[in-house]
């Protein structure tokens, strides 16, 4: 394996030997694919990291101690059966505007892109159906960017007169994605979506990981609907039963997320559903197993 | 309660849960001698015994157990 993801593994068993087993559960599923996606991913990343003063341990503990926070929100979703948040004000005050939390979730995050199955083959999902848009995408934009994983890559795929905006609400997000991708191409705007509007028609929207950090989704994708171009796509994802220190709408099964997506005014194109853990369909649902799922939708009436 | 008879029930929780019937558990025993003992099943463990001796735990608590015998006080000092 790969010296970086071998190291990571390592020290993961160290440090959490319970979690370990389940990242070991998602190695037989990797192939030559995600290894050369890894190794270059991991590479790039740790260059950034050096660049910062850091080290890949600093990531390991910020992405454990991500993964020590998902643990105590799901023992608490399992007792109550809700999540531990349910307005916008309470994660905005507890996540996003407080850099010292924003930072280890963003990291965390950045690594379990790599370290997870089902953000392995949701992201590999993503960028090998992208190519089918690209020639159409004359203004592109993605929202809750984050750590700027997704974006880094549809850097390679968009073509390069396409005009790219990027908007996050958090600050953290922003610089982090900034120094992941540093191209001066990209139009980064700190903003609540629900505030953002410079009236223009993007022909293609990226929303990954960001419908349950709404109190309102159906309002989300209906301001969505209408920053498409008439033929304009939306690509989101949005898990169920996903308890994190940031989450307030809880979709309970993947027919709540499609409802909503009619709902809104959208029909998919195409769709895929990926258990987040290696159990069989019975226990998931026992368990409550998270389910990520992820779309290409388009406007059902493309009028507007 | 006392101690031989909480790791008697937690015995039969980890059996549950875990869906094996050799389980044996031991003050000793770790997550390392135990195959299907992993994150995803260690709180569906925690949250079937608190539902078992109806106690809750608090997240340091979950954090610091290294074996069964400190789970097992845990519940102990709960319970008495
Ligand atoms: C879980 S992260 C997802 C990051 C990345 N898109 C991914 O899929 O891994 C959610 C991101 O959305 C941002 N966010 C949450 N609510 C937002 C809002 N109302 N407007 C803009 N960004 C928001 C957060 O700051 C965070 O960076």
């Amino acid at each position: 394996m790969q010296q970086q993801l071998g190291y990571i593994y390592d020290r993961i068993e160290t440090l959490s030997p319970m979690h370990s087993k389940k990242l070991k559960k998602n190695m037989a599923f990797f192939d030559d694919r995600y290894l050369e996606l890894a190794d270059t991913f991991f590479n790039k990343y740790t260059r950034i990291l050096q660049a910062q003063n850091k080290t890949l341990d600093y990531s390991i503990d910020c992405y454990l101690q991500m993964i020590a926070d998902v643990n105590s929100e799901t023992i608490e979703f399992l007792r109550t059966g809700k999540y531990t948040s349910s307005t916008f004000d309470e994660v905005n005050k507890r996540v996003y505007a407080r850099p010292e939390t924003m930072e280890y979730y963003m990291h965390g995050l950045i690594m379990s892109q790599f370290l997870w199955r089902h953000h392995y083959q949701m992201f590999n999902y993503f960028i090998t159906t992208l190519p089918q848009y690209v020639n159409v995408i004359k203004h592109y934009l993605e929202v809750g960017v984050g750590h700027g994983f997704y974006l880094s890559k549809v850097l390679e795929v968009l073509n390069p007169e396409s005009s790219i905006t990027a908007v996050d609400i958090s600050e953290t997000s922003i610089a982090l994605a900034k120094s992941f991708i540093n191209d001066s191409r990209i139009d980064f705007i700190l903003k609540d979506i629900f505030e953002f509007d410079n009236h223009k028609k993007y022909d293609f929207i990226t929303l990954g990981e960001v419908l349950e950090h709404v109190e309102d989704p159906l309002k989300l994708l209906l301001k969505l609907n209408a920053l498409l171009s008439p033929d304009g796509v939306l690509f989101f994802t949005t898990p169920t039963n996903a308890p994190a220190i940031d989450h307030i709408y809880l979709f309970n099964n993947v027919d709540e997320i499609r409802l909503l997506i009619k709902a809104a005014g959208f029909q998919i194109e195409s769709e895929m559903a990926i258990l987040s853990e290696d159990v069989s369909p019975e226990k998931a649902e026992k368990y409550k197993v998270a389910v990520l799922y992820g779309a290409f939708i388009k406007k059902s009436n493309p009028t507007n | 309660m006392d101690k031989s008879e909480i790791l008697r029930i937690v015995n039969g929780v980890f059996i549950d849960i875990l869906d094996d019937e050799n389980i044996v558990l031991t003050d000793e025993t770790t997550a390392n001698d135990v195959d299907e003992w992993d994150s995803l099943n260690h709180i569906q463990l925690v949250v079937a015994i608190e539902r078992q001796f109806r106690i809750r735990f608090n997240s340091q608590e979950i954090q610091r157990w290294n074996n069964v015998g400190e789970m097992v006080n845990s519940i102990s000092a709960k319970l008495n």
